[in-house]
């Protein structure tokens, strides 16, 4: 079992204004099972970015361990899937090829990974897509690509930044609908970073609310799935659920 | 489609049809000297003439064949270069300012220097073509690479890319419209630089050719020498380096489609 284990991490930078170190990261633990979705949620600049980058291996931290089954974090590898909120698809690659990337580092043949490909864009429905350039998709559809890619790498931890936040609100609730299922479907660990509590709350498991670099609670989030909008619109639970996360994160 | 791309080429060609009639037509009507200026007709014979003996071949050979040379031997340097330098942030900013300025430089002026270490003949021709393709591609390799955004490399490299593939599956297609831009403004460079130094530094070649026809006032000759200077850059630009620049570019929508 790949589990995530992060213990006391701590990230301080060093600004070149004001000549001084400032600490975005503060002592943060936490523990993430095999087949969890966890969902960091806090305001803008609380460090959920510099958390992600950190785990992803981007990101140098500069105290505590990042462990991923068990064995410490060194520079980014397949074993940490990425989506990025500004997409970063390869613009030179069809949405097959950009799929078909990370079973191709790998080292699998044409046929079969061209084959994982379409299976994983059909999963997003997404099949006719499949000969076109990124620049010819809309921004939700360069998203999906996204998730996909990331997902057909089969990587034991999936890290989500903010992923939807630059797709319209229709969008946005048709694609976060969409993770729910695949998520339900192939069962990846997930951490997906949010500022947005509702988004939070609908995904999750486990809801971290994070504050000015700290963890302030962990909240468990057991909404039967699947979960849709339209259920959850006017669902006591969760809207308090959401009331309890917003307080904590505006609160602090 | 086919139809827009036919009428584009019909009124690309029209003011070229426009001035050879008026040629037809003042140069008889003014009764020009043809040591000043050539007829038509007579211009059209010393194409075919030079055709029909294979001198024009011969110079027209030769100075392709020097390009050539000298592009690809630039190509296999700037390429590899511009890359190493792009990818890391510091060594890029710092080497800009240089490869700006000898890009400015491009071709003609190194035609001296040329001369004094190569002597006459290919190798200072070769030389000048190398510089005004090297300084342009590297400068827009370098470019290139820098301009890909750091989450492209973050997500190669987080779907398992290693060095050689970073390389060849990101940096390289990611810099490619820059440096097919950088090819196409550094070949404009080099193909005037050429027949600047082959006017000089040599006894072969079109621009040769042209200078030495000025000793004999045959007007034709040079005149024909311009055309065939300028067909042939119209050919390469429109023929070959405009489309690989719209493949690249347009399709991967890396800049704005017009
Ligand atoms: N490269 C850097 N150098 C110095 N300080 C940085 C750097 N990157 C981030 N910071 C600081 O660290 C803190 C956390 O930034 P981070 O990007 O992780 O926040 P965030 O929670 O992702 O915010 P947002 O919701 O706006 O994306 C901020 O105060 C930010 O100014
Ligand atoms: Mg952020």
């Amino acid at each position: 079992m790949k589990n995530l284990t992060i213990r006391n991490l701590s990230k301080t930078y060093f600004d070149p204004y004001a000549g001084t170190n400032v600490t975005a990261v503060h002592d943060v633990s936490l523990n993430v099972e095999q087949g969890e979705f966890v969902c960091i949620v806090g305001p803008s600049g609380c460090g959920k970015t510099t958390i992600l980058n950190m785990i992803a291996g981007f990101l140098p931290h500069t105290g505590g361990d990042i462990l991923v089954g068990g064995r410490p974090v060194n520079g980014p590898g397949p074993d940490r899937g990425v989506v990025f909120q500004s997409f970063a698809l390869f613009p030179w690659k069809t949405v097959l090829e950009n799929v078909a990337f990370g079973p191709k580092m790998r080292g699998v043949g044409k046929a079969e990974r061209e084959k994982i490909a379409h299976e994983y864009l059909a999963l997003a429905k997404l099949t006719e897509a499949a000969g076109r350039y990124p620049a010819e998709l809309s921004g939700g559809m360069q998203q999906r690509v996204g998730v996909v890619r990331a997902l057909a790498n089969e990587p034991d931890v999936l890290l989500m930044d903010e992923p939807f936040a630059s797709v319209d609100a229709q969008t946005r609730m048709t694609l976060q609908e969409e993770l729910t299922r695949i998520w339900q479907e192939k069962r990846p660990t997930v951490i997906f970073i949010t500022h947005d509590v509702a988004e939070a709350v609908f995904l999750a498991n486990r809801v971290v609310a994070l504050s000015k670099g700290r963890v302030l609670e962990e909240i468990d989030v057991d909404l039967p799935r699947p979960r849709s909008w339209d259920a959850l619109n006017d669902d006591p639970q969760f809207k308090e659920l959401t009331g309890r996360v917003l307080q904590l994160v505006r609160s602090a | 489609m086919m139809q827009h791309r036919l009428s584009s080429a019909l009124w690309f060609c029209a003011p070229f049809v426009v001035l050879l009639v008026l040629w037809t037509v003042l140069i008889p009507y003014f009764n020009v000297n043809p040591r000043l200026f050539p007829h038509l007709g007579s211009v059209i014979q010393a194409g075919l003439e030079g055709i029909k003996d294979g001198t024009l071949i011969q110079h027209i050979g030769a100075s392709l064949m020097r390009v050539a040379v000298g592009t690809v031997l630039a190509l296999l340097v700037a390429i590899p270069l511009g890359i190493a330098m792009g990818v890391s942030p510091v060594v890029s900013s710092f080497l800009t300012p240089l490869f700006r300025f000898f890009s400015v430089l491009a071709g003609i002026a190194w035609i001296p220097i040329a001369t004094l270490w190569f002597g006459y003949g290919f190798g200072a021709i070769t030389f000048v073509i190398f510089n005004a393709v090297f300084f342009i591609v590297t400068y827009n390799t370098l470019l290139g690479v820098s301009t890909i955004p750091l989450p492209v490399r973050n997500a190669a490299a987080s779907l398992g890319a290693g060095k050689w593939a970073m390389l060849t599956e990101v940096l390289l297609p990611g810099a490619l419209p820059n440096i097919v831009t950088g090819i196409r403004t550094g070949l404009g460079f080099a193909w005037r630089g050429l027949i600047a130094a082959e006017m000089i530094a040599t006894n072969v070649g079109l621009g040769y050719m042209l200078f030495v026809a000025r000793d004999f006032y045959k007007t034709e000759v040079i005149v024909l020498g311009m055309i065939v200077i300028g067909v042939l850059w119209l050919l390469l630009d429109r023929l070959l380096l405009a489309p690989l620049e719209r493949a690249t570019i347009e399709r991967w929508g890396m800049v704005q489609r017009s």
